[in-house]
């Protein structure tokens, strides 16, 4: 089984977080690029989900090339932890991220993909934690051709007589739900798959030795306008939170607790 | 190229019958149509609901277009994709916003790729710059930054919407009837190729739908305490929540998820216990009407959303709140 995992770098979500909690987040003279240089890049946690599903499918026993792929400005430090991860082959496919957007990326991917003798399984997380948009697995899986089942937990094999099956638990908001698709499909990987495994200092080693494969984009026989974007980000900025919140306090927890819930009687929030 | 119009793309119902998220995305629908001087469609997938005809008619709906096909009756992605494919197709509206539901998350971007045209999802609003050209307001980076893109193409756009980020807006006195138009498209040929085995449980009501919603997070100490997050939220009649940091320890169950990768609320009354307050889970209840927070640090990013907050220890103020809340309630059903 062929598996190609997509994945992206992304600012470290959490330090993004702590630097507008503090009201200290800078935006560039271009408006839209965060410029902390002390917010540190890694990959977007879904995305290591992503591989994590895939090393999961060769625990259990599949028998698979697993292919890590990433679309960027410098992708070389994520492709080495994918490689420590576990990855048989590394992509990267060098591209101003500034000048694309979720639809040229998909389009880079997709193609990439096609050239590079398809795949049977396409992972993606279900969205990257800097934008948030969660389109271009959708993307892909309509630029290929392969149903997209998003949203997964766990992903085991189900093969029938006709051939590679998975099946798929999904989150869904009414509870989890599972289902099955033939192969070629494209599954996007939710947190509650758990806790990715962590590289070995050994597999660490032996990663660095490993070279990405960089990709000529030229020879992806993609058409000028696959890469134009379509929705091109234009600015960005933090937005204000009102912040004017009535401590409530007592002498004791019970006090405070009784003052609350006065409180919200008092203003018709409970009735 | 495309009309001019703006169609509003609903199909997923709610506990009341009415698809999710409609009425605010009529409204943002209404406003960008009116900007552009064009009509407003809502585009209806499946049966048409009761009020259908009333809400269009308060959200200054030009058109109800309908496609009803008996692969349309329930949710199937594939059918859905294509349906809404022919009716763009057909068509050619400027603009696509759908309430941003769970399937709406998948849908849209699938159209846009059989469109060939942009796609922008949690979108909050949209704006017509002088050129005519659309540009849409989404949340990025979990809530901490609101990024804007500017569509181009000649394609229609597609954009989800976060409903509960939007307050509906009617039009004064009873509006303007609506012309129901039946669209036909063909799905013969759209066969789903996903084999649903296991549906999801449904548990009753959705917290989306919950007024009061009790939510705890890691404060909460350990797992067995959450019971005081179920029994406060009992006790108001509202629904339990948590945030992410407890469902990915395995505490609670993904389903009860609030945040940006779980539900997305917007209940009358919030009650954050041991939440921090990470954009990531605010996004899930900014939109509450109110935010009562209890946390014990007071710098806790929480208190600058929350409406009431205490600094204490959850685990000694839920069973206070709980016991002042029941003691109303009894005080009342003697009054």
């Amino acid at each position: 089984m062929r598996i190609v995992v997509c994945a992206k770098e992304v600012l470290d979500p959490d330090a993004v977080n702590n630097y507008a909690l503090a009201g200290g987040l800078q935006i560039g003279e271009d408006g839209k690029t965060l410029t902390q240089t002390t917010i540190p890049k890694l990959i977007n946690g879904f995305d290591e989900q992503a591989i994590e599903a895939a090393l999961r499918l060769r625990d259990a026993g599949t028998e698979c090339i697993i292919t890590v792929v990433s679309a960027g400005d410098d992708p070389a430090n994520l492709l080495k932890h994918a490689a420590a991860l576990g990855a048989d082959e590394i992509a990267s496919i060098p591209v101003d991220a500034s000048q694309g957007d979720c639809y040229s990326i998909a389009c880079l991917l997709a193609a990439y993909i096609r050239k590079n003798g398809g795949a049977d399984l396409v992972l993606c997380g279900r969205q990257a934690s800097d934008d948030d948009q969660g389109v271009v697995a959708a993307l892909i899986g309509e630029f290929l051709g392969m149903p997209v089942v998003t949203i997964a937990r766990a992903l085991e094999r189900a093969d029938s007589p006709n051939g590679a099956a998975l099946r798929v638990t999904r989150v869904t908001p009414d509870g989890d739900e599972v289902v099955e698709v033939t192969c070629p499909a494209l599954v996007t990987v939710s947190n509650e798959l758990g806790e990715p495994r962590y590289p070995t200092t050994a597999k660490k080693l032996a990663a660095r030795r490993m070279k990405p494969t960089v990709v000529d984009t030229a020879e992806l026989d993609l058409r000028p306008e696959d890469l134009q974007p379509r929705a091109k980000l234009v600015r960005q900025f933090v937005p204000s939170v009102q912040g004017s919140c009535e401590m409530i306090s007592g002498a004791t927890a019970a006090a405070a607790a009784e003052r609350l819930v006065e409180r919200l009687y008092e203003d018709s929030i409970l009735q | 190229m495309t009309s001019n119009a703006v169609v509003v793309c609903t199909w997923d119902r709610g506990h009341d019958g009415l698809p999710v998220g409609a009425e605010e995305v009529l409204t943002l629908g209404r406003k960008t149509s009116k900007t552009l001087g064009a009509e407003l469609h809502w585009l209806l997938l499946g049966p048409m609901p009761d009020q259908a005809m009333e809400i269009a008619a308060h959200y200054g709906v030009t058109h109800i277009d309908r496609i009803e096909d008996a692969k349309l009756a329930s949710f199937q992605p594939d059918p859905y994709v294509e349906a809404l494919t022919q009716y763009c197709a057909q068509q050619t509206p400027k603009l696509l916003l759908c309430s941003q539901t769970f399937d709406a998350r998948l849908v849209a971007p699938r159209l846009a790729g059989r469109l060939g045209s942009g796609v922008v999802m949690n979108g909050i609003d949209v704006c017509v710059d002088v050129d005519g050209g659309l540009e849409v307001t989404a949340s990025a980076y979990g809530g901490d930054t609101r990024a804007v893109y500017a569509l181009a193409g000649e394609r229609t756009c597609v954009v989800g919407v976060l409903a509960n980020a939007l307050v509906p807006e009617p039009v004064e006195g009873a509006g303007s009837s609506s012309k129901v138009r039946e669209i036909q498209v063909d799905l013969a040929s759209a066969e789903e190729r996903i084999r649903t085995i296991e549906q999801a449980r449904t548990q009753g009501p959705r917290i989306e739908e919950a007024e009061i919603i009790v939510a705890g997070g890691r404060g909460l100490g350990s797992p067995e305490n959450y019971k005081l997050v179920e029994e406060l939220a009992q006790a108001l009649g509202g629904m339990a929540g948590a945030s992410r940091p407890i469902v990915d320890e395995g505490w609670v169950d993904p389903s009860r998820q609030v945040g940006l990768t779980g539900h997305i609320t917007r209940p009358g009354l919030y009650i954050a216990a041991g939440i921090s307050g990470a954009s990531q889970h605010m996004a899930g209840c900014a939109a509450a009407k109110a935010i009562a927070a209890i946390n014990s640090d007071p710098e806790a990013a929480i208190f600058r959303y929350a409406r009431y907050g205490i600094v204490g220890d959850c685990l000694e103020l839920l069973p206070e709140v709980i016991r002042a809340v029941k003691a109303r309630r009894a005080q009342r059903g003697e009054a």
